[in-house]
């Protein structure tokens, strides 16, 4: 009886156990690193894409006083979410002087 | 005599009928009492356990990170980019190819769990490299995580909550480095921010071999520039666009600071994320290069709005960056004839 009562007791400390441990397992789609010092182990979702980028799909920095667009500035253009830099304000772009070493 | 159960009786009531379920009860009881007892006691073990791991969790200091500017200075620049963290499976590997690509040098940092290395160009810190076993099978996309200076990162994390962003890692203190933590914008693109405690690096222009550049990728362009500018307070300016796109770029203290572009095609099935890049002296060599360490084209060499050439790759690992050609002579003619000559 002994014995019997021992392995009962283990399978249902087992199944205790389990339960507990998968509750706390973090979901989501990031390894949250839970167990390390730093802590930005992020990785992200899987499944970049970088199709259909060329000529026209311009994402580098702008040369300073580049051409602005004119949406956002009262031409008929649908009013965006965010506010547009004042139309007074000319295109920035990236520091011009270097660190000079 | 024994009576014979229904069989929606109950089993205890049953067994109690009779010696043998009586003493098939009490090992029932018995049973579900030593596996109480056994679990409470397990639990608090494992509370401990846990316990014990948020607490060296906290104690980030183990990992001791150098600042971010040597001597420290008093400059602030909101919106900058001012840091980035490569999440690798394989950071021996990847000291090689950017060792490689871009002469970086490496200085490994010991502290708690942690593999974390320094890369430095000319003794300039350019980012760092992190480890982070991924299991076979696993997919999750290695990356640079990219960190925006802020003053204050509780205040962020506010604004970043208010207008539909969500925490990843909740901000924390690190000796040396300042307070930071891991957002995700309305879309799911992954950034960090950062209140470093030695000041922000200055706006100087990006020497070859240096992050140069970085670029948000959108589903709705318009929407995600909403939630940057009310997070950062950036400026925000919209670039002509022949492709159907919507190309704004984010600004402050009167610098472009990043890119915001609605994805070519097919929005629904990409992944919206941040992307950096390093400047070379030729996309199309660099990239080359890459390949030749190992790593994958992702974005043939073009010209971009610039005028100088953009590629994007990605390391062995897949981690994806940028290639960015910037010419410092075309950017003192400077001007709007400069910028028409950029645009293609």
């Amino acid at each position: 009886m002994k014995a019997l009562v021992t392995r009962r007791s283990m399978r249902a400390m087992i199944l205790m156990l389990a339960s507990t441990v998968t509750g706390c397992v973090v979901g989501g789609g990031y390894d949250s690193g839970a167990s390390v010092d730093y802590g930005v182990g992020f990785y992200e979702p899987y499944g970049y894409e970088y199709g259909g980028w060329g000529p026209g799909y311009g994402v580098g920095p702008p040369r300073r006083g580049y051409e602005r667009g004119d949406r956002g500035d009262g031409h008929g253009a649908p009013h965006p979410a965010y506010r547009p830099a004042a139309p007074s304000r000319s295109m920035p772009s990236l520091p011009s002087h270097s660190r000079g070493r | 005599m024994v009576r014979k159960a229904p069989v929606h009786e109950p089993v205890i009531y049953t067994a109690l009928m009779t010696r043998r379920g009586y003493m098939k009860a009490m090992n029932v009881a018995l049973s579900v009492a030593m596996s109480v007892a056994l679990s409470a006691a397990l639990s608090a073990a494992l509370s401990v356990a846990l316990s014990a791991a948020m607490l060296s969790d906290v104690a980030a200091a183990s990992l001791v990170l150098p600042p971010l500017v040597q001597p420290a200075s008093n400059e602030h620049h909101d919106g900058k980019v001012i840091w980035v963290d490569l999440v690798t499976p394989d950071i021996a590997g990847a000291k090689h190819f950017y060792g490689e690509l871009f002469g970086w040098r490496f200085d490994d940092i010991h502290g708690g769990h942690d593999d974390y290395s320094i890369a430095s160009l000319d003794g300039i810190p350019v980012g760092g490299l992190v480890q982070r076993a991924l299991q076979p099978g696993e997919q999750h996309q290695p990356a640079w995580l990219t960190f925006i200076s802020v003053r204050d990162v509780a205040a962020a994390e506010r604004s970043i909550i208010a207008h539909g962003g969500q925490t990843l890692m909740a901000p924390r203190n690190y000796a040396n480095r300042g307070r930071q933590g891991v957002f995700a914008d309305p879309q799911g693109a992954v950034f960090a921010v950062l209140q470093s405690s030695s000041g922000d690096p200055p706006d100087v222009l990006a020497a070859p071999g240096e992050w140069i550049w970085s670029s948000v990728m959108a589903r709705d362009a318009d929407q995600d520039a909403a939630f940057y500018q009310d997070v950062f307070g950036y400026e925000v300016f919209e670039n002509p666009a022949t492709d159907g796109a919507t190309h704004l770029v984010l600004s402050s203290d009167q610098y472009a600071r990043a890119s915001l572009n609605s994805f070519p095609a097919d929005a629904a099935k990409r992944h919206p994320h941040w992307l950096n890049f390093v400047r070379v002296t030729s996309a199309a060599d660099s990239a080359a290069r890459a390949v030749a360490l190992g790593g994958r084209l992702l974005v043939a060499p073009f010209t971009d709005r610039h005028g100088g050439q953009v590629a994007v790759v990605a390391d062995p690992a897949g981690a994806p960056f940028g290639l960015l050609e910037w010419s410092e002579t075309a950017d003192q003619a400077g001007g709007q004839s400069d910028g028409q000559q950029g645009a293609k």
